[in-house]
């Protein structure tokens, strides 16, 4: 299927109700000043995005607006994590004290732009598309940042993000520019078709695909790209720190594996993806999968403010759903994707905890987490531990099976060092994350901490996301299901 | 008489450059966001170059859309500039020590 | 010599060769004598008030900000108009949709009081 603009309308609805939310809650905003119409209209406008996009997995393939874009079950997978992310932070952002003090139809309307440039990401075919999606969720996540009125932390950690990210996006779009040079096209398809046919450069291809890899990485946060996320995660208010964690690290992924696999490298018959000769990518990748993962682990030990613990955190992940690029197959890329929505749900969870515990003590360091246990509803304490040894990988919670499944596949290719690197590092997160658990636990409160109040809202979300976590760790076989079903590429 | 396109790729090259050093070296917020600027141009000039060698409109399409987005990032940086000003009044980034490693 | 660019080579060098020489002439030939009328910063005739560097509200950067936006909003109007026969009707809705977001965020930006100028 190859429609033209006026027939793709009929499978773009996601996208048309998320944009018509956006319009709707900009407009309604100058007339209603209850913040609670605003945040649920947003979410109801998120909700019906949702449905239509579920509606559209089990309809047909293809591409959308001279092959702008393509709606495929892998474009359809990602928009489903974002619109889920969405809509979780949006929740979270009610009982965020922090959001609170914001200007909601503001906050709400660029969140929501930010959620739609993710569904451009997912489905970009196009250079052009993709430049356009990842600038227009970087701009909103610049604004975003730097929302906090009169914060300084938060003004200035958006500017770094904002030269980070501007240098980052000039690259791949320099890159961008060879790739147009030496393909003679923008589509994906045609540069596929020009580079397998032709003789391209092989350095000039190589310098392209780095400089492509700069602005994907950044967006996915691994090293070298990685250095603005511990300030800007420090920095923005929570709810979208949480946000910015899942939703654009999992954009990223998608954009990273539409341009490399459907984009340059052919599928074989048995399964694996052979990619464009002359450069040694399984091995960069791997290489920069374990500093990844290592650096990021290290730097997480000595940190005193969990939402920069968090941030390092983070970029370990990244590492993590990296090895499954380096295997270069199905396996491994559905490993990736197991992976991306195991992490949303427990790092969601875990500044869940993070902004109850800010609500209740203003303080984001660790010392604000003494004996939580023991200080009012306990509830937080337990689901915070659950969703900590969950990032660490520990049975029987859902980021043990993540892991399981991204080692399998490396394991199974021979990368055994990447393995061996692998499970050293989540041994030393062990340290970090059970550092947290340990004050929240054993540790006495001090009479002057204030005691963590939990509203319906926010106990119910925190309920959902650790039985999902403990769900998804015992019985994992439809989130398997779904992700195996999800990586259909369109190409045709 | 038509000048080859390695000149354009050169000078381009030779921009992107520039403004990757401006922001690497420079210390003013204001002139960093323009070296970002410097490089967005450099990148119009070769999709531009490219473009013209191989009679394609494509190139000059990504143009505009690059110029608009350029555009954009300009004014959410003004704006982040003008608010971190507010709190200190410069714009050294190396006065920016709140958040680091 | 034929290359046809080779006249504007010489046009540029003699341009060059004159403006120096002007420079140098006036430099070495002509008398100085420096007074304090001199010496002032020439602003239009009028004597000179207060500092060239003074702060502008935030407000001139709001203006100058929105103006840079919707400026290069218009930039996609250019090639629409230029192939407006055989976009048709479809092409002209697609820009009034393209307008109509743009006009929201305009009267959003009004209605917060960005344009007010006092």
């Amino acid at each position: 299927m190859d429609l033209d603009n006026l027939a793709s309308l009929e499978y773009f609805y996601p996208e048309i109700i998320l944009a018509g939310a956006i319009l709707l809650v900009i407009v309604l905003d100058l007339v209603i000043k209850n913040k609670r119409v605003i945040g649920a209209l947003s979410i109801l406008g998120c909700l019906a995005s949702l449905g239509a996009t579920l509606q559209l997995y089990s309809g047909p393939s293809g591409f959308l607006f001279h092959r702008m874009m393509v709606l495929d079950h892998f474009s359809l997978f990602f928009k489903i994590v974002a619109l889920a992310a969405t809509i979780l932070v949006l929740w979270m952002s009610f009982s965020s004290r922090e959001v609170a003090s914001l200007h909601q139809g503001e906050y709400a309307t660029i969140l929501l732009s930010s959620a739609l440039g993710m569904f451009f990401m997912a489905s970009a075919t196009n250079l052009l598309m993709a430049y356009l999606s990842l600038e227009m969720v970087s701009i909103t996540s610049y604004i975003l940042t730097g929302f906090l009125p009169r914060n300084r932390r938060s003004s200035e950690a958006a500017l770094k993000y904002l030269i980070y990210g501007g240098v980052a996006s000039g690259a791949m779009i320099y890159g961008m520019s060879w790739i147009f040079g030496m393909t003679g096209s923008l589509d994906y398809s045609q540069i596929h078709a020009a580079l397998f046919q032709g003789q391209p450069n092989q350095l000039a291809l190589f310098i392209a695909f780095v400089l492509i890899l700069a602005g994907f990485g950044y967006k996915i946060v691994f090293v070298p790209f990685h250095m603005w996320s511990p300030d800007v995660y420090q920095g923005a208010p929570t709810p979208f720190t949480a946000f910015l964690s899942v939703a654009s690290n999992a954009a990223g992924v998608a954009i990273l594996l539409r341009f490399f696999f459907p984009g340059v490298s052919q599928l074989g018959p048995d399964g694996s993806w052979r990619f464009l000769s002359g450069v040694e990518w399984p091995q960069f990748l791997l290489i920069v999968s374990m500093v990844t993962m290592t650096l990021g682990n290290l730097s997480a030990l000595g940190q005193q403010n969990l939402k920069r613990m968090l941030a390092y955190s983070g970029i370990a992940h990244a590492g993590y759903i990296l090895m499954g690029l380096v295997v270069l197959n199905t396996e491994g890329l559905q490993a990736m994707l197991f992976y991306i929505v195991v992490y949303l749900i427990m790092n969601l969870g875990a500044f869940l905890v993070v902004v109850l515990v800010a609500n209740a003590t203003g303080k984001e360091e660790i010392d604000g987490y003494r004996g939580l246990a023991w200080r009012g509803s306990a509830v937080p304490a337990i689901a915070m531990a659950i969703f900590l040894f969950s990032l660490t990988g520990l049975p029987p919670l859902a980021g043990f099976v993540g892991k399981f499944f991204l080692f399998a596949a490396v394991i199974k290719q021979q990368f055994y060092l990447l393995a061996l690197v692998a499970v050293a590092n989540s041994v030393i997160s062990l340290y970090y994350y059970a550092r947290v658990v340990k004050v929240m636990f054993l540790d006495f409160p001090e009479a002057s901490d204030g005691r963590v109040e939990l509203n319906p809202g926010a106990a119910t979300l925190l309920g959902l996301l650790s039985v999902m976590t403990l769900v998804f760790g015992i019985y994992w076989g439809p989130l398997v299901a779904f992700t195996s079903q999800s990586l259909q590429f369109f190409t045709k | 008489m038509q000048a080859p396109i390695e000149y354009y790729l050169v000078l381009s090259a030779v921009l992107f450059a520039i403004g990757v050093a401006g922001v690497v070296i420079r210390r003013d917020v204001i002139v960093i966001l323009m070296s970002i600027e410097l490089m967005l141009n450099a990148v119009n000039l070769t999709f531009i170059a490219f473009s013209r060698f191989m009679g394609s409109v494509e190139g000059q399409v990504i143009v505009f859309f690059v110029m608009t987005v350029a555009a954009a990032e300009a004014v959410v940086g003004l704006a982040i500039v003008i608010s971190v000003f507010r709190f200190r009044q410069t714009l050294d980034p190396r006065d920016m020590q709140l958040l680091k490693w | 010599m034929s290359d046809p660019f080779f006249p504007v080579l010489v046009l540029f060098a003699f341009a060059a060769v004159v403006v120096l020489a002007l420079l140098f002439i006036a430099q070495t030939v002509g008398p100085k004598r420096m007074t304090a009328v001199k010496a002032d910063p020439f602003e239009s005739g009028n004597p000179p008030q207060g500092d060239a560097r003074i702060r502008f509200p935030v407000h001139f950067y709001l203006v100058a900000m929105l103006f840079l936006i919707f400026d290069l909003e218009v930039v996609f109007l250019y090639p629409w108009a230029v192939s407006f026969r055989r976009l048709g009707v479809f092409g002209l809705v697609e820009m009034g949709i393209f307008l109509l977001i743009v006009v929201i965020g305009f009267i959003y930006a009004w209605k917060k009081g960005a344009l007010d100028l006092d």
